[in-house]
């Protein structure tokens, strides 16, 4: 259930790859250490633009979500309802995803998540899933 | 900032047919409501040195793109200074009190105008022409909606509002525009059960919590305090204001921010109007959804976040009510013209002019001294508060 193809640009493409390889990869200040998302050319706490990349664990708490009725585009009709989530993962990084295979009406903020991955044709978006439901 | 208060006034309002009007072009509504507020001054279109417009939207279908050199044109003047916001970053304000208090312009114009609704405007930006314009729409986080519903729910687990809430702020702003002929939704009063009938948009919001679009314009004047005396009318002082932006991606705003946009706006315009909420008579505030009301007035500092079931009510903010919000009927029942349909309302209010929901003579309110208006940019992002007094 894909919705529509991210625009990657040079800045985010280290996640999208990361994506590609199931991990959750993100940039990593050399100078000060703080990482960062969205992605961006330099850092925005000290300005240093000596970046690397550094992976988060798989593992999130769900700061919010909202569960989209109306399908703003006719290409998502066939998909609502389905669930937008903010999901914040270590290191202060907080990721725009997907909620799957979960009831809504038992969401609550602050619920634990583990982040997967579902891969198409070009690319693959982290989405999340309740911790201990059925995968 | 404190010899800032009471240097600045708002002078002209300017008001244009309203509602769905099909055959009228975008900019028609700048211009129309442009001269309106020149005429409700009482100057001329030469005196206008600087002109504002909110932001620029894409040209709807058979119309041309509006810029502010084509409503200068259009017009016929040639203001020094003119601009136009992109995305809503809410920057009239500090332009104008800057110009006008260097004395490098006389009077400065701000206006907006729409045809959105019978253009049917999406307000989905993450798309263009069906592709994604970035990351957002990968997972389906279309519509402004969807971000401040994203908001909305994690105060809902956090302070404890919900629908049963924003039911309130709907009906009260509903009540206030059966007062005003001028409103979308005058003559037509809404109830509970209509408002839990609502569609559900992007949940926990539905249909009813969110503006409708509107096709018209609106435009007001503002110029120094010792101009204002001498045009011979009543106006608005502005006694404090402030301006702060948060400029974050929406995914990543935290309703506990200490220091939101709203609430370093508002108290700075409150410290240099050396006023607190109990000084205020009424609030005219940016309600793009009932959520973004209820979220100004605790950031504001009208109620302990804790309190808000008890605080929003449609018996306080509703006609009669002690705290009166959005008297017009606001964005949600009156009409769509950014934050000009608040600081429209407020100067409108404070100069007499409301007709039967005139506060001071509507039965159970009071003649308004100090008027507290908010316009918020995109997603809590861009945030301005003034405090308006009537002026003499």
């Amino acid at each position: 259930m894909e919705f529509f193809e991210p625009r990657i640009n040079a800045d985010a493409a280290g996640f999208w790859e990361g994506c590609r390889e199931h991990t959750l990869r993100f940039q990593r200040c050399r100078c000060c250490g703080h990482v960062r998302w969205p992605a961006a050319y330099l850092c925005p706490e000290c300005l240093s633009s000596d970046t690397e990349m550094t992976q988060l664990p798989p593992e999130g708490v769900l700061y919010s979500y909202v569960v989209m009725h109306k399908p703003f585009h006719p290409s998502v009709a066939d998909k609502v309802p389905y669930v937008v989530a903010t999901v914040d993962l270590q290191d202060g990084v907080r990721i725009l995803t997907n909620l799957v295979d979960c009831d809504p009406a038992t969401l609550r903020c602050g619920d634990k998540v583990r982040i997967d991955f579902v891969d198409s044709e070009t690319y693959s978006r982290p989405v999340a899933r309740k911790k201990g439901e059925p995968v | 900032m404190e010899d800032l208060k009471n240097k600045i006034a708002i002078v002209g309002v300017g008001y244009t047919p309203q509602g769905k009007l099909p055959g009228r072009t975008a900019i028609s509504f700048h211009t129309e409501a442009i001269r309106n507020a020149l005429a409700d001054a009482g100057i001329e279109k030469g005196d206008v040195d600087a002109m504002f417009l909110y932001r620029h939207f894409e040209a709807l279908a058979g119309d041309y793109d509006v810029t502010a050199f084509t409503v200068a044109e259009q017009l016929g003047f040639r203001p020094s200074v003119i601009g136009q916001e992109t995305y809503c970053t809410r920057g009239w304000l500090y332009n104008s009190v800057g110009l006008l208090r260097s004395g490098l312009c006389r009077y400065v114009v701000i206006s907006y105008g729409d045809n959105a609704r019978s253009g049917r405007r999406s307000f989905v930006k993450e798309l263009s022409g069906g592709k994604a314009t970035d990351d957002l729409a990968a997972f389906g986080d279309l519509s402004t909606m969807s971000k401040y519903a994203m908001q909305a729910r994690r105060a809902m687990d956090t302070y404890g509002t919900g629908p049963e809430v924003w039911k309130e702020i709907s009906i009260a702003q509903r009540q206030w525009a059966c007062l005003n002929p001028q409103a979308a939704m005058y003559g037509k009063p809404l109830d509970d059960e209509a408002y839990y009938a609502s569609a559900m948009v992007a949940e926990p919001l539905r249909l009813l919590d969110a503006t409708p679009s509107s096709d018209g314009g609106r435009a007001i004047v503002l110029t120094t305090v010792e101009r204002a005396k001498a045009l011979g009318h009543p106006y608005a002082v502005i006694r404090g204001f402030g301006s702060a932006n948060q400029p974050v991606s929406p995914f990543r705003l935290q309703v506990e921010d200490p220091e939101s946009a709203a609430k370093l706006a508002s108290r700075q315009a409150f410290r240099m109007a050396g006023i607190t909420c109990r000084d205020v008579d009424a609030c005219e505030l940016y309600d793009c959804f009932t959520y973004t009301v209820e979220a100004t007035l605790r950031d504001y500092g009208f109620f302990p976040r804790e309190q808000v079931k008890e605080f929003l009510t449609r018996q306080r903010l509703g006609p009669g009510g002690e705290l009166p919000v959005n008297t017009s009927g606001g964005m949600l029942s009156e009409g769509y013209f950014m934050g000009l349909t608040p600081v429209a309302e407020a100067v409108m209010q404070l100069t007499g002019r409301c007709g039967q929901r005139q506060l001071g003579v509507l039965p159970g309110t009071k003649e308004p001294e100090i008027i507290v208006c908010s316009d918020n940019g995109a997603v809590f992002q861009s945030h301005i508060t003034l405090v308006l007094e009537r002026g003499a």
